[in-house]
This record gives structure tokens, C-alpha cells and sequence, in this order.
């Protein structure tokens, strides 16, 4: 009763009442926004600070050396080939992935049996976890005793074998398999929604007119999709870009540097060889990279709402 | 007609199947290898276990530190999850229902964390807990989940807060509802579908989470991802082993697909079109 009148009284008073309203929503913000600032924000500016510093990570001292690790990271083989194989990487996994995604939501949109039990056989490798998925395609791809060296032994074709993880020309097609296979039932369920989304009228009213199912994905499908794909483009691009459990249990960035991305450089550069400043240095470029992305999604998901 | 449509159905039928068998081979080896010695693995990878091999679980849940593992990934999981939904949910309808200029700046500056990849804040955030002392211990990744799913969190949140009527709060307030008890007794319940989303889309990434508990917990209190990555190193040539502990690892997420599979779906939908 006690918070009856309190209320009565305040609705009374609208000033207090206001001012209530104000205190509580400060209450109910104050946990996520002190915890968020603490454990998100002050770190990510502090790394500002670190990326002009020398520190090794373990050290109580931190000497700042001004531009150096910039300096360095711009005359570094090691970092353009980092970007490289970034790029590489990012390219032909948003191209596959896509694809592969969008092929896969079509099949499953389509098929007349069975359609959520393979909804969920394409969907299952997103839930697992990188690493424990990462070790079993090593075994696949093992050139002695792998799945695929000891099918291609039995058929007879043994001469085909490849050393996949061994051999840097194909290491990093190797990581993009891997994560073709995991990742593309994402972008799936993703495209799944747009299609179905798409009212079945339109593509009566195509048949009606003689349309043939080239013509009616080319002209209807696919340009009513394109929502879909801009989200699923993005997404793609970001998740390459911060693609990590793979190559860490697959190649460890090797054989040679064959497979290290900028991602994988930060972690080997700051934990592995003990040089933290550089390494955030090197962080730094993997966060403009992924700002740009991120605010260009953000511009054309605006400029889509606007024509809608 | 009739006849040329049923051809195509059949076609796709069967690139169906091609594609689903391609795709489920790598969980189907990695079950069926957990049940094989090591030699059995090597001379035929693809072929069923001749007898049933259970050696291998035996020895990870009696002879290694397996069975601390999977404790210490379950309690990660459980208490960040627990967090995050007793203060994030609050937080987005603090935002949304307040409504002013100063919650919209709020909303943005929590917004703009999803675009703060982990590896840019790591480095200085390891330092940070070493200083507060909480390095190496299970209550840092904690705190990193819950800070780290803010963003994201209060996203769905207040979009989802924004299609309930306001009109059930106001009742509320009248019959002299306090603002804490209108939240957890008449609204949180609304939020269930929004709840759901967040506990399988953050669960999956804790329980999966291999870089950051790699880095901070010591090595007594590996979680189960770590576990199974340093098996892989360790114990090198004995597939077997490894495979029972990747196997281990997958079966709780299969299970908890299969039972709640349209939250599954559903989640990652919510998540990916919100983000």
C-alpha cells in the first residue's frame, strides 16, 4: 500500500514524479553501463595508448616510442603478406559463403521432403566450435592417413594426393573449405527468411505469363533478395575478418606465414612473441578495417529503409 | 507437365541429400572415430567402429583434467547467461521507455561496441585484470562475457521492447505498482522469445569461446574448447583420444539443438537481421 500513495503522491506532484521516472532509469541502466564501460571502452582506448608504447606484456615498465611500431608495421614483409592473405581470405569466403548460402536456401525453400531436417543438417557446423571443428578437418584433410588421401588411395588415385595443411599453396584453400562448410548455414537461415518473405503471388502471376525458374529467380527472386544479402554480405565480411579458431588449430598461421591473417598476426606477435605494444599497433588497422565495413552496412541498410 | 515437375523434385531431392551427406560427414567421422582405436582410425577412417571402444572416454574422464573442464564450461556458460539477464534486459527498457535525449546517447555508446572486434581491446583489458587482481581467475571471463554482450543485448532488447503496448505498464502503475516490480513481474515475462534468442546466441559463443579463456585462466581451470585444443597439441598422434574429446564436446550442443531447435533458428535470425 506503501507504494500506492507514494505513486498517488508523486502523479500528484508531476516535478517529483518526473524525477522518479529519471532516478529509476538511471538504476536500471547503471549495471550494463558501468560494467560496458569498464570492460569494453577503457580498454579499447587504452589499446590508443598502448599501440605507441614497446611493452612486452609482462613488464611494470611501458616506454612510449612515439610512431615507431606504426613505422615498423608499414616497412614489415610479414604484415602486407598478413593483409594479403586477409584480403584473400575475405574475398573468397563472402563470394562462397553467399553462394554456397544462398544455393543451400533455395534447395531447402524447394525441396519437397524432408525440408527442416535438412535445414538442420546445413545449420548444425554453425553451432559447433572452431577449434574442436578445425581438428577433425585436419584429420580429413591429413596426407597420410586423412579421409580424403585414403579415398583417393582406394580409388586408385593416390598420385593425387595433396599435403593440404603442409603445403603453403594450398594451406589457405584448406581454411577456406573449412570455413565454408561451418559458416555457410548461417547466411543460409538468413536468405531462408528473405525467401520466405517473398509473397508466392508474384511468382504465380510469372508462371501465368510463361516464366520459366531461371527466369523467375532471375527477375523476382533474386532482386527481392537483395535485402538479405546485403546483411548477409556484410556479415560474412566482418566474420572473415575476425576468422581466429581455424587457423589456430588447423596451421598456426604457417606453414611459413602462408596462412597468417592480421587477426592471427595480433595474437602471435602479442602472445607469442611477447611484443604487446606492436601487437595492438597491429590490432589498430584490424579495427579501421572493420569500422569501414561495419559503417557502410550501416549506410546501405539505411538507404534500403528509406526505399522501402 | 505434372511429369517433368516431379522429375525436378526428384533432382533436387537428391542434391539434397548429396549436400546434407557432405555436410554432416565431419560430426558423423568425428562420433564414429571417438568409438575406434587409434590403429582402426588410421588403416580406415571411414568405416563403423568393428566393436564398440570406450576406452578412450575412459580414459579422458579419469586420467585428465576433462571432467574440471567441462564443469568450468558449464558454469562460464551459466553464470555470465545469468548476469546478462538480470541487468541487460533492464537496461534496454530503461532506453526505450524513457525515451529522452540523454537515453538515445546512452543507446548509441552501447550500440557502437559491436563494432569493437575482441582482439583490439584484448591486450590492454588482460592488463586491466592483472592490475584488479581478478587475472587467471573464473569471475574475469565472467565479466568480459556480460560487458561484451551489452551491445548486442540491449539491441534486441529495446527493438523487441518496442512492440509491447505501453498500456499494461500504465495500468500497473496505477494499481501502485513499484517500477522495479511492473519490470520483473509484467514485462520481463513478455520478453521470453527475446530471452530465448540471447541465451542460445550467447551460450553457443561462451561454450565455444576458445581465445580469451585460452589467454586469461590458469591451467588448472581450462574450459572444455581449451581443453580439447591442447589435447590436440599433446597428444598428437592419438586421434582417438582427441576425437572422444571433440565428441564430448559436440554432443551437448546436438542435444540441446535437437530439443530446442526452433529457439535455435529462430535466435541466430533475430540476432543477424537486429545486427
Amino acid at each position: 500500500m506503501a507504494n500506492a500513495e507514494t505513486i498517488h503522491a508523486a502523479s500528484s506532484k508531476g516535478l517529483s514524479r518526473k524525477k522518479k521516472w529519471f532516478s529509476y532509469s538511471v538504476l536500471f541502466i547503471l549495471p550494463s553501463f558501468i560494467l560496458y564501460t569498464l570492460f569494453v571502452i577503457y580498454p579499447t582506448l587504452n589499446s590508443i595508448n598502448l599501440s605507441f608504447t614497446s611493452w612486452d606484456g609482462v613488464s611494470d615498465k611501458i616506454h612510449y616510442i612515439g610512431l615507431d611500431n606504426f613505422v615498423e608495421m608499414f616497412h614489415s614483409e610479414r604484415v602486407y603478406n598478413a593483409l594479403k592473405n586477409t584480403l584473400i581470405l575475405s574475398v573468397s569466403l563472402v563470394v562462397l559463403e553467399n553462394v554456397v548460402a544462398l544455393l543451400l536456401a533455395v534447395l531447402v525453400d524447394q525441396v519437397r521432403w524432408f525440408k527442416s531436417l535438412f535445414r538442420s543438417v546445413f545449420y548444425f557446423p554453425v553451432l559447433l566450435s572452431g577449434i574442436v571443428m578445425g581438428f577433425v578437418w585436419t584429420i580429413i584433410f591429413n596426407f597420410n592417413f586423412g579421409v580424403i588421401s585414403q579415398l583417393l588411395d582406394r580409388m586408385g588415385l593416390g598420385d593425387w594426393k595433396i599435403d593440404w595443411l603442409g603445403d603453403p599453396n594450398y594451406a589457405l584453400l584448406a581454411i577456406i573449405i573449412t570455413t565454408v562448410w561451418k559458416g555457410s548455414g548461417y547466411y543460409m537461415i538468413i536468405y531462408l527468411a528473405g525467401l520466405q518473405g517473398i509473397p508466392p503471388e508474384l511468382n504465380e502471376a510469372a508462371s501465368i505469363d510463361g516464366a520459366n525458374s531461371w527466369q523467375k529467380f532471375r527477375h523476382i527472386t533474386f532482386p527481392l533478395l537483395a535485402g538479405a544479402m546485403t546483411v548477409s554480405v556484410m556479415l560474412s565480411m566482418i566474420g572473415a575478418l575476425k576468422i581466429f579458431d581455424q587457423i589456430a588449430v588447423m596451421t598456426d598461421g604457417g606453414p611459413g606465414f602462408a596462412t597468417e591473417t592480421l587477426t592471427y598476426i595480433v595474437y602471435k606477435v602479442g602472445f607469442g612473441e611477447l611484443r604487446q605494444g606492436y601487437g595492438t599497433a597491429m590490432s589498430m588497422v584490424l579495427f579501421v578495417l572493420i569500422l569501414i565495413v561495419s559503417l557502410i552496412q550501416i549506410k546501405l541498410l539505411k538507404k534500403r529503409e528509406v526505399q522501402m | 507437365m505434372d511429369k517433368a515437375k516431379f522429375r525436378i523434385e526428384i533432382i533436387m531431392f537428391i542434391a539434397a541429400v548429396i549436400l546434407a551427406v557432405l555436410f554432416f560427414f565431419p560430426v558423423f567421422f568425428s562420433i564414429i572415430s571417438a568409438f575406434k582405436t587409434n590403429g582402426e582410425i588410421l588403416k580406415n577412417a571411414i568405416a563403423f567402429p568393428s566393436k564398440l571402444y570406450l576406452d578412450s572416454f575412459k580414459y579422458l574422464l579419469t586420467e585428465t583434467d576433462f571432467p574440471r573442464a567441462m564443469l568450468n564450461s558449464l558454469i562460464l556458460t551459466v553464470v555470465s547467461i545469468a548476469c546478462m539477464i538480470a541487468i541487460i534486459p533492464m537496461a534496454a527498457y530503461a532506453i526505450e521507455r524513457t525515451g529522452k535525449k540523454w537515453t538515445s546517447y546512452v543507446y548509441v555508446y552501447f550500440l557502437a561496441g559491436m563494432m569493437i572486434p575482441f582482439q583490439v581491446y584484448m591486450i590492454p583489458l588482460f592488463k586491466e585484470m592483472k592490475t584488479i587482481g581478478l587475472y587467471g581467475t573464473l569471475t574475469a571471463p565472467i565479466l568480459i562475457y556480460i560487458s561484451g554482450s551489452v551491445g548486442m543485448g540491449v539491441l534486441l532488447y529495446t527493438s523487441f521492447i518496442k512492440g509491447i503496448p505501453v498500456e499494461i505498464e500504465e495500468a500497473a502503475a496505477i494499481d501502485g505498482c513499484s517500477r522495479v516490480r511492473t519490470f520483473w513481474q509484467i514485462v520481463f515475462p513478455l520478453l521470453g522469445p527475446c530471452t530465448a534468442s540471447m541465451v542460445v546466441l550467447q551460450g553457443l559463443g561462451i561454450w565455444n569461446d576458445f581465445l580469451m579463456p585460452s589467454l586469461i585462466l590458469h591451467s588448472d581451470q581450462k574450459t572444455l574448447i581449451v581443453e580439447v585444443f591442447k589435447f590436440v597439441g599433446e597428444l598428437a598422434s592419438r586421434w582417438d583420444l582427441v576425437f572422444a574429446g571433440t565428441t564430448m564436446s559436440i554432443v551437448p550442443v546436438l542435444v540441446a539443438f535437437i530439443a530446442l531447435q526452433k529457439y535455435f533458428v529462430k535466435g541466430i535470425a533475430a540476432g543477424a537481421t537486429k545486427g
